[in-house]
C-alpha cells in the first residue's frame, strides 16, 4: 500500500463552499440523479473485459479481433506489434484497443502515423466505425489542442511539427506500415523512438521481410531489452531469419509483444476464392506481330524484350508506345517501324473483348480490372465507354482527394473500377467481389495485394477473380509454371513473403526477368522457371510442417 | 442505478431541461429543444450570434432520437450507449450538475425542523495495469455525524426539491463542511488501507521487470551520447504506466435538508 500514489480530490469541496455562498447555481434533483447514474453507467467495474463492445453495438468484430485486443491490454499492456496478414482486419483491431484505453480513462492524447495515402482513411473508419474523433492534420492545425491526430511520419517529422510533436507527452501512439522503421539507422526510427509515449502499437503485415535484426529493431521501439541487446542479439541470431523458426525460446519472446493472426488460424476462410482462368487465343493478325517481335533479335536488350512481349498480351497501344520510346536512330527505325506499322494495323485487342464479354456476364455487378500498364488502363477505359460499361481509373499517383472521390464513384456511380498496379496498396472495396487480372504481376506478392483489395474483412460475399492469359505466350509460362504451380490462387500466400526471403530471393520479379533473357531457347526458360516454382513449392510445404510443430 | 432504460433516461433528461415531445413512440422520440439546449447540442455557436445581431429570437431545432435498434433506419439519430450524442449529453450532465442545495418535501401545518446532510458521491480508480473503478455514494450527518452509504439508493425514495417546504426550517450545522468532508475521505481511505492490492503488486514487479530490462539494454550501448537521456524517457514512460495509483474523484456532491429520522 505504502507503494501506491493516493490523489485525493482537492477541488470539489472548496468550489463547494463558493457555489453555497452564492447561492448558486444548484442542480435540480432529477440531474444530480442522473449524472450519479451516468457515472455509474460509464465507470469501469472490472480490470479486465472489453468495455468497448457495448459502446459499438453496429460492429460485428471477429474472433480474432476481439481476443487480439483482449490480449494486448490485458498481457502485453498496450504495447504490441500487430502483424495480422493483409485484409484480417489490423485497423478494427487498433481502433478497439484504442477505444478501451479511452473508454477507461487511459488515454486522451494521441497520435496516430501512417503514410500519406491512408491519412483520410484512417480518420473516417476511425469516426465512423469507433466514434473517435480523429482529426487529420492540415496547415496550422495545433499539435496540443487537438485530442487524437492523424498525419503521416513524413509531415510529423518535418520542422516546425518535430519540436511540437516531440514536446507532448502521448498516451498513445499509432504507426501503420511500421515495417518501414526496421532499420535503426534511419531518420524515421530515430524519431519514433525519441517520441514520448505510454501505450504503443505498430502496424505491419510483413514484420520480418529479410533479416532476423528488423524484429529486433521494432521490439526495440516497443520494449527495449525484451530481445537482449543489440550487440548481443546480432550474435546469437545473425542475420540470419530462418532462426526464427528454428529458436522456440525467440519465437516465445517474439510472441509477447507481437500478434500474428494468418487466414489459416482464423474464421476467416468462410469467404472462398473463386478462381477461374480464362485462356485465350491470340487472332492472326496479333500472333503474327507477336511472333515478329519474338524473332527479333537485334537493337533490342533481352530485357526490354521481355517486357514489349508483355506488354503486347496487354494491350496494341503499351507495347506501341514502348517501341516508339525505344527509336533513337535511324538503326533502329527500321527494324522497329515495320513492327510498329503492323501494330497500328490490330484490331481490338482480343483480351479487351473478352473482358467485356466477362463483365457483361456478370451483369450489373462491380468489377476490379487490374493492369500492369497505364496505355493499357487508358485503352480499356476507352473501349469500355464504346461497350456502354461505366468506369473510373484509379492509380497509386493520385491525390489522396481524387482516391477518395474515385473510389466514391465506383462505389456508386461506375460499375468498373480500372487500376493499375500502384493503386493497390491501402484501398478497401469490399463492396466489390469479382476481380479481373487483365495481367499478371511477375511477383505473386502483388498479386495478394490485388487479391487483398477485396477479400478482407468485411467482405460478405465469396470473392471471383478472373485471369486473363493468352496461350502460346510468355503468359502461359507465367500461369502455368509460377502461379498454378504453386497454387497461388487457392492457398493465400501468408507465407510467401518468408519464403522468397528464406531463398533470398529479393525480387522475385528481377528473377523471373533473367530467367527468360539469360535462356537461348523457350524451352530452357521453361525449364528454368518450372524449377523455381519447385523449390519455392518445396519451402513452403516444409514452413508449413513447422508451424504446425510449434503452433502460432 | 445505472441507466436501464435509455429511453426513459432521454425523456427524464429533456424533461428536466424544460424541453417538449413534439412526437414519442415505439423508441422514436422527437424533441423540441429549447434555445438552451439548442446551445448546447446542436453545436450552430455562428447561427446564434448572428440571429441574437439582427434582433431575431432564433429558432431552436427539432432533435428525432431513435433507442429502438429495430428502427435504426428511419429519420433521425441512433442513440445507443456508445454513440457520440449519448456521450455528449453524459458529459455535459458530468460537467454541469455537479453542486446541489435540495430540502425534503413535506406537507404539514406544523412548525417542522430539517436536518443537514452532506452528500458526496465519489469515483474511486484503482490504476495498475489496467485501470477498474468504485463508486460510493456517502451521506453525513452534519449535526450527529453519523455516515450512511448508498445515499443515492436511500434518497431515492424521497421526494426532493430546490425549495423549502412551508413551516419547515433548516437547522444549521455543527460540523463544518470542511471537516466533513475529511471526515468522508477519511473513511474512504481506511477502506482502501484494509484491502489487499494484489493489483499494484503484480504491477510494481512487471514495472521492475521492465526497467532491468532496459538497463540491460543500455548498460552495453555506452558509445552513444545521448544513451542516458533516452534511458532516463524509456524509465518515466515504463513508471507512468505501470506505477500504482489511486485516485478520488467527486462526481457530485450537495447539502440535503431531511426531515428527522428521515433516513435510519
Amino acid at each position: 500500500m505504502d507503494r501506491i500514489e493516493l490523489q485525493k480530490d482537492s477541488v470539489f469541496i472548496d468550489k463547494f463552499e463558493t457555489t453555497l455562498e452564492k447561492e448558486g447555481p444548484f442542480s435540480p434533483w432529477e440531474l444530480f440523479q442522473m449524472t450519479y447514474q451516468a457515472e455509474l453507467t460509464t465507470m469501469a467495474p472490472s480490470f479486465e473485459g472489453l468495455k468497448s463492445l457495448d459502446y459499438l453495438p453496429h460492429m460485428e468484430f471477429l474472433d480474432h479481433q476481439i481476443s487480439c485486443a483482449n490480449q494486448v491490454i490485458e498481457e502485453m499492456n498496450g504495447r504490441a506489434i500487430l502483424a495480422d496478414e493483409v485484409g484480417l482486419g489490423k485497423t478494427i483491431e487498433a481502433g478497439l484497443i484504442l477505444k478501451e484505453y479511452m473508454l477507461r480513462g487511459l488515454v486522451k492524447k494521441v497520435l496516430i502515423l501512417v503514410p500519406a495515402s491512408l491519412v483520410n482513411q484512417w480518420a473516417k473508419e476511425l469516426n465512423e466505425k469507433f466514434y473517435i474523433p480523429a482529426i487529420t492534420h492540415r496547415k496550422n492545425y495545433s499539435w496540443d489542442q487537438t485530442e487524437v491526430m492523424i498525419t503521416s511520419i513524413d509531415t510529423a517529422k518535418r520542422s516546425p511539427h518535430r519540436e511540437h510533436i516531440l514536446d507532448i507527452d502521448y498516451d498513445f501512439i499509432l504507426i501503420d506500415e511500421a515495417h518501414k522503421l526496421k532499420n535503426h539507422k534511419t531518420k524515421n526510427f530515430a524519431f519514433v523512438r525519441s517520441l514520448k509515449k505510454k501505450y504503443c502499437l505498430l502496424l505491419t503485415a510483413t514484420p520480418v521481410q529479410n533479416r532476423l535484426v528488423e524484429i529486433f529493431n521494432l521490439v526495440s521501439i516497443l520494449k527495449p531489452g525484451h530481445l537482449g541487446d543489440y550487440g548481443s542479439f546480432l550474435e546469437q541470431y545473425g542475420k540470419d531469419r530462418k532462426k526464427i523458426k528454428q529458436d522456440k525460446y525467440l519465437k516465445q519472446l517474439i510472441q509477447k509483444v507481437m500478434i500474428r493472426n494468418t487466414r489459416q488460424n482464423t474464421d476467416f476462410d468462410n469467404i472462398k476464392r473463386k478462381i477461374e482462368t480464362i485462356w485465350i487465343d491470340f487472332k492472326k493478325e496479333e500472333k503474327d506481330v507477336y511472333s515478329h517481335l519474338q524473332s527479333v533479335t537485334e537493337v533490342f536488350p533481352t530485357f526490354s524484350k521481355i517486357t514489349l512481349l508483355r506488354e503486347l498480351c496487354s494491350s496494341r497501344e503499351a507495347c506501341f508506345l514502348s517501341l516508339q520510346k525505344m527509336v533513337t536512330n535511324q538503326e533502329n527505325e527500321h527494324v522497329i517501324k515495320p513492327i510498329t506499322d503492323k501494330i497500328e494495323q490490330l484490331p481490338q485487342h482480343v483480351k479487351a473483348e473478352k473482358a467485356v464479354e466477362v463483365i457483361k456476364q456478370l451483369g450489373k455487378e462491380k468489377v476490379i480490372i487490374f493492369t500492369e500498364y497505364r496505355a493499357t488502363q487508358l485503352y480499356l477505359q476507352w473501349y469500355l465507354k464504346e461497350n456502354d460499361i461505366t468506369s473510373v481509373p484509379f492509380r497509386g499517383g493520385f491525390k489522396k482527394g481524387k482516391k477518395d472521390w474515385m473510389k466514391q464513384l465506383f462505389e456508386n456511380h461506375a460499375q468498373v473500377l480500372i487500376a493499375t498496379e500502384a493503386g493497390g496498396e491501402g484501398i478497401n472495396l469490399q463492396f466489390c467481389n469479382h476481380l479481373i487480372n487483365y495481367d499478371l504481376p511477375w511477383n505473386p506478392m502483388r498479386l495478394e495485394q490485388r487479391i487483398g483489395r477485396i477479400h478482407r474483412y468485411g467482405q460478405q460475399n465469396d470473392v471471383h477473380i478472373y485471369n486473363l492469359a493468352i496461350r502460346g505466350t510468355v503468359e502461359e509460362h507465367i500461369m502455368t509454371l509460377l502461379y498454378e504451380k504453386i497454387n497461388l490462387f487457392e492457398q493465400v500466400i501468408g507465407h510467401l513473403d518468408s519464403i522468397l526471403a528464406e531463398l533470398n530471393i529479393n525480387d522475385i520479379e528481377s528473377e523471373i526477368q533473367t530467367i527468360f533473357s539469360e535462356s537461348t531457347s523457350t524451352g530452357e526458360a521453361r525449364i528454368k522457371l518450372d524449377n523455381l516454382s519447385s523449390i519455392i513449392k518445396l519451402t513452403h510445404d516444409q514452413t508449413e510442417l513447422k508451424e504446425e510443430q510449434y503452433g502460432n | 442505478m445505472a441507466i436501464k432504460n435509455l429511453h426513459d433516461f432521454l425523456e427524464s433528461y429533456f424533461t428536466a431541461n424544460h424541453c417538449e415531445f413534439v412526437h414519442n413512440k415505439d423508441g422514436v422520440l422527437t424533441v423540441q429543444l429549447t434555445e438552451d439546449m439548442d446551445r448546447a447540442l446542436m453545436n450552430r455557436p455562428f447561427y446564434w450570434h448572428y440571429i441574437k445581431k439582427i434582433g431575431n429570437p432564433g429558432d431552436p431545432l427539432q432533435l428525432t432520437l431513435i433507442t429502438n435498434p429495430e428502427k435504426r433506419d428511419e429519420k433521425g439519430e441512433w442513440i445507443h450507449f456508445g454513440s457520440p450524442r449519448l456521450q455528449q449529453i453524459l458529459n455535459k450532465l458530468k460537467q454541469e450538475e455537479i453542486y446541489t442545495k435540495l430540502f425534503e418535501r413535506i406537507d404539514t401545518n406544523r412548525k417542522t425542523s430539517l436536518f443537514p446532510w452532506l452528500v458526496v458521491n465519489i469515483k474511486i480508480s484503482y490504476q495498475g495495469k489496467q485501470k477498474r473503478d468504485e463508486i460510493f455514494s456517502i451521506g453525513l450527518h452534519l449535526i450527529n455525524g453519523s455516515m450512511k452509504t448508498d445515499m443515492m439508493e436511500l434518497l431515492g425514495e424521497k421526494s426532493l426539491q430546490m425549495t423549502i417546504s412551508d413551516y419547515c426550517y433548516t437547522i444549521s450545522p455543527i460540523i463544518r463542511l470542511k471537516s466533513g468532508f475529511t471526515r468522508i475521505e477519511s473513511v474512504l481511505e481506511s477502506y482502501i488501507h484494509n484491502q489487499t492490492h494484489d493489483w499494484a503488486e503484480v504491477s510494481i514487479k512487471t514495472m521492475e521487470e521492465e526497467i532491468q530490462l532496459l538497463t540491460h539494454f543500455y548498460s552495453s550501448k555506452d558509445d552513444e551520447e545521448n544513451t542516458q537521456q533516452e534511458m532516463d524517457k524509456e524509465i518515466g514512460e515504463i513508471k507512468k504506466r505501470y506505477n500504482p495509483r489511486i485516485t478520488f474523484n467527486v462526481i457530485n456532491g450537495g447539502i440535503f435538508y431531511l426531515a428527522e429520522n428521515a433516513i435510519s
